[in-house]
């Protein structure tokens, strides 16, 4: 009796470390699956972080560089689908374009010049290389935009495509080229765009292909091709020398690089799984890698590695669904009435404490936000000139009582103002990451604090935005993360004829500054005035509140503390030249 | 035996088309598709992901899908990967020389494991070493994949530094040189062990028990009575006889060799069929998963053929017609 006993307290040992050790790494839940909260292209802040060596840059040594997922293979610039991707091409290729610490665009290769916003002279840097030796010219970008704008194109760039006069026919099968593509040498090429539009710079795409290489295969092909998924070819600091896949990628130094020296002799990427990210680390397997908010404590203790945290460009919310949207006519086309009251959900807000949930799942790498725009963009507003719906549950209870939301029944929750029920169904999505069901929970429970019942459904990721997106009656408030890119410009999300303004928040006077802040009309080129009206914008919504802003993202990076020259912003890190390693 | 063969793989044809109709209801049936994860202000727009939808023919009535697919797929065009954007076919034959090199050394590791222990408990059952053996056996059939697997990484990788972490294959030395092989061995050793020697259970245990009862059987009593040594009894005569259930295990694990292991492919970070597999569901990848999982479903058909082949041969006691 007493030895079964000892065997059953094994047991029960082993099942709770196993639930333990699944806790630790469920995480990649938030990586692997398609949360759109994950910013594809990150850009810079003015908070420049160096990295962790100090001293003269070095020459020569390899750097090891780790995923914690493994990367889809497809590593060519216009046909890659996810951020890991994107991070791979990273190092071997280059935009023409870059974006500086105030995610403005740079010249890079390409330099512009343009007087009207809608015809733009570009010129080339000359003697720029790709890696199999041809000279980069302006028609390797055209290659590029054709490629993209072809019906046959299987990637997702075309929108960054489409306002160039002449590729909707291109497109159509209309034209034999891009009306207004015209290629003047082979340094400089004038493109014009179908309007004038103060993101017209921002939106283009600005990254080549290699035509000698790439110019025979059918663009159908194009994506299965050798040159993106065994042997891609860039114009980078660093040359792909080998691919193995899914798991690490060889690196080496490319001799003709056409800007400055390159430190490194080679950089190997490989994947890591999240379990063995801290020990990699430790051991010095991995010099650098970007890490989940939930390793982050475990790391930050280890002497011979350095954690860095730059700001992200993602921000999460608790959604309304405020109406329907009807994709045929692309407007709403009903209100929902549940949560019209406008107090109702700034009571919500107040009933939030928004900071002790961010250091509770995000431990501490994460801030607080009130608008729908990371505080990294240049139209940001500030916390001074918003409502920052400091967490007052006695404030909530105030509004709710005043917008008639009581306890009639006695039950301990408000019932509406009818004296019916009233239930707050909240949902979020579930991965199979356990801590995603813990942080839903405690959002209810916030609720619950001020008296209002709620109830909270996880549902199946893939399902989960299909349902929001399709205005599903089973959810009502809902769990959501957006990603900005280079463009701060919100309309995409937040217009009323849009797809993806889930909440369906309708209302014409912040759509029309929006329409405003674009119209080269009314701002012309003028910064300032853009801003100006992107924060009247925020004024709105952060009182409107159709959702509930809750918290941007910071990104975190370990690097081992041989690494020097490493330099991060809001667009990433610097150049992977630059980077060096001291042995 | 050949007609045999032949009878059973015809039979094995409406089966399929079954099991193509299950496999395809089933994927079909999973809420959402393979675009609804791409939703992504930064990358894409609505246009695109409609466009896409029409163009990948989402929109078309499930009987047209269906006809659509099998035909290309028994002409052996498995269809494009949504996720990879390459041929299916191309994608899977990639992960398979992983997969199967990983499934090969862990069997190996079982069954010499399973056969020294089976042997032993056999020979001296009922005893302390008999009871530690089984003890240890079911411990390590409970014990959980990932846990092992982690342990595994963090006292042999990380603290003894015995084995890499992950990986299949330390990408600096150059491909087909003697090193190469070397360096792969030495990255599939961790994960095989985690496998192999957590599945042992099964293996042992049926050893042992036919063992047992075979060291019951006259034949053994004849040959203990002619003086044939202990030894020689339970090395040749009885572990012959105890052989043929192990043999017809070896047609089921067939399919389980490709079928990868997802768990330990995943902490191991060693690319093979069964993280491709959980990854074509997770990413709704129609043409990869439903090519995976007829693969997986022809196998185990084949897997069962060969099991009753093997029977025939090593018991010729019994007959197939």
């Amino acid at each position: 009796m007493k030895k079964n006993k000892s065997l059953l307290w094994l047991f029960a040992l082993i099942l709770v470390l196993s639930a333990f050790l699944a806790a630790c790494g469920g995480d990649d839940g938030e990586t692997t699956t398609p949360d759109p909260a994950e910013p594809a292209d990150t850009e810079e802040t003015d908070e420049d972080t160096e990295g962790a060596a100090e001293g003269e840059a070095q020459a020569g040594g390899t750097l090891v560089y780790g995923l914690d997922a493994p990367p889809e293979g497809l590593f060519s610039s216009a046909f890659y689908g996810i951020a890991t991707d994107a991070e791979v091409i990273g190092i071997f290729d280059e935009p023409l374009i870059d974006y500086n610490e105030n995610l403005e665009p740079v010249p890079n290769i390409a330099s512009w010049e343009t007087e009207d916003n809608k015809a733009f002279t570009f010129k080339f840097e000359e003697g720029v290389k790709w890696h199999n030796g041809e000279e980069l010219t302006v028609n390797d970008w055209v290659f590029a935009l054709e490629t993209i704008a072809s019906p046959d194109y299987d990637g997702p760039r075309y929108t960054n495509v489409s306002t160039i006069e002449g590729a909707e026919a291109f497109r159509a099968g209309e034209a034999d080229s891009i009306s207004g593509i015209e290629v003047v040498s082979d340094y400089e090429i004038n493109i014009t765009f179908d309007e004038a539009r103060v993101n017209n710079l921002t939106n283009l795409w600005a990254y080549a292909l290699p035509e000698a290489a790439m110019g025979d295969i059918p663009v159908a092909e194009m994506s299965a091709s050798e040159f993106v998924i065994t042997n891609p070819i860039g114009i980078g600091p660093f040359k792909v020398d080998k691919i193995v896949q899914g798991e690490s990628v060889e690196f080496s130094k490319f001799e003709d690089y056409w800007n400055g020296d390159v430190n490194l002799d080679k950089i190997v990427l490989r994947v890591v799984d999240n379990s063995s990210v801290v020990g990699a680390l430790q051991n010095g397997d991995i010099d650098m890698i970007s890490l989940q908010p939930v390793s982050g404590p475990e790391v930050e203790p280890l002497e011979n590695v350095e954690v860095i945290t730059y700001p992200g460009l993602s921000y999460y919310y608790v959604g309304f669904k405020l109406g329907k949207f009807d994709n045929e006519s692309q407007t709403i086309v009903e209100e929902n009435p549940k949560y019209q009251n406008k107090q109702l959900r700034q009571a919500m807000m107040y009933a939030l404490n928004r900071q002790e949930w961010v250091d509770a799942f995000f431990f501490g790498y994460a801030n607080v936000v009130n608008a729908p725009v990371p505080s990294s963009h240049w139209n940001s507003a500030d916390d001074s000139e918003l409502n920052t719906y400091e967490y007052d549950p006695e404030q909530a209870k105030t509004l709710l009582d005043e917008a008639g939301y009581v306890d009639q029944d006695g039950d301990g929750f408000r019932e509406d103002p009818n004296g019916d029920e009233f239930v707050v169904k909240f949902s979020h999505y579930a991965t199979g990451n356990p801590t995603f069901e813990s942080r839903a929970q405690a959002i209810t429970q916030y609720f619950e604090e001020v008296g209002l019942k709620s109830e909270l459904e996880m549902v199946e990721v893939n399902l989960y935005y299909d349902m929001i997106e399709k205005d599903d009656p089973a959810i009502e408030t809902f769990f959501g993360g957006w990603g900005t890119g280079a463009d701060p410009d919100p309309s995409g999300l937040w217009k009323a004829d849009q797809l993806w303004n889930y909440p369906r928040y309708n209302n014409p006077e912040a759509d029309k500054l929006l329409d405003d802040a674009l119209n080269i009309d009314i701002v012309g080129t003028d910064q300032d005035k853009r801003t100006e009206l992107y924060i009247e914008w925020q004024k709105i919504v952060n009182e409107d509140l159709p959702m509930l802003y809750i918290a941007e993202l910071e990104e975190i990076v370990a690097l081992n503390n041989r690494v020097g020259g490493v330099e991060y912003d809001v667009s990433g890190s610097n150049s992977p030249a630059e980077w060096f390693v001291t042995e | 035996m050949l007609k045999y063969s032949i009878r059973r793989l015809l039979g094995m044809i409406p089966m399929l088309i079954l099991i193509s109709i299950v496999v395809f209801s089933l994927a079909k049936l999973m809420p959402g598709d393979s675009l609804s994860g791409e939703i992504d202000p930064n990358n894409t727009n609505p246009e695109y992901i409609a466009e896409m939808r029409e163009k990948l023919g989402y929109n078309d009535p499930l009987p047209v899908q269906y006809f659509n697919w099998i035909t290309g797929f028994v002409q052996g065009d498995f269809g494009k990967s949504t996720k990879y954007k390459r041929p299916a076919f191309d994608v899977i034959m990639e992960k398979v020389p992983n997969t199967l090199f990983l499934g090969i050394m862990s069997l190996i590791i079982t069954y010499i494991l399973a056969f020294m222990m089976g042997m032993y408990s056999g020979r001296k059952p009922y005893t302390l070493g008999d009871n530690a053996i089984a003890g240890i056996n079911y411990i390590m059939l409970a014990i959980p994949s990932f846990v092992a697997a982690v342990f595994a990484i963090y006292f042999f990788a990380f603290n003894l530094n015995w084995f890499p972490f992950g990986g299949s294959v330390d990408i600096l030395v150059e491909t087909g040189s003697a090193e190469y092989y070397l360096s792969r061995l030495h990255h599939v050793l961790l994960p095989a062990l985690v496998l192999g020697a957590m599945s042992t259970a099964s293996y042992t245990q049926f050893l042992r028990n036919d063992i047992i009862e075979n060291s019951r059987k006259d034949f053994v009593r004849t040959a203990r009575a002619k003086g044939t040594p202990i030894k020689k009894i339970y090395n040749v005569h009885i572990l012959r006889n105890s052989i043929i259930p192990l043999v017809t295990f070896l047609g089921f694990d067939f399919a389980a060799l490709i079928g990868g292991a997802i768990i330990t492919e995943t902490i191991f970070t060693y690319p093979g069929i069964g993280m491709l597999f959980l990854d074509s569901v997770t990413n709704r990848d129609y043409p990869t998963l439903m090519a995976l999982t007829m693969l997986l479903s022809f196998l185990t058909l084949a897997g069962n053929l060969i099991a009753d082949l093997l029977y025939g041969i090593v018991d010729p006691r019994i007959r197939l017609e």
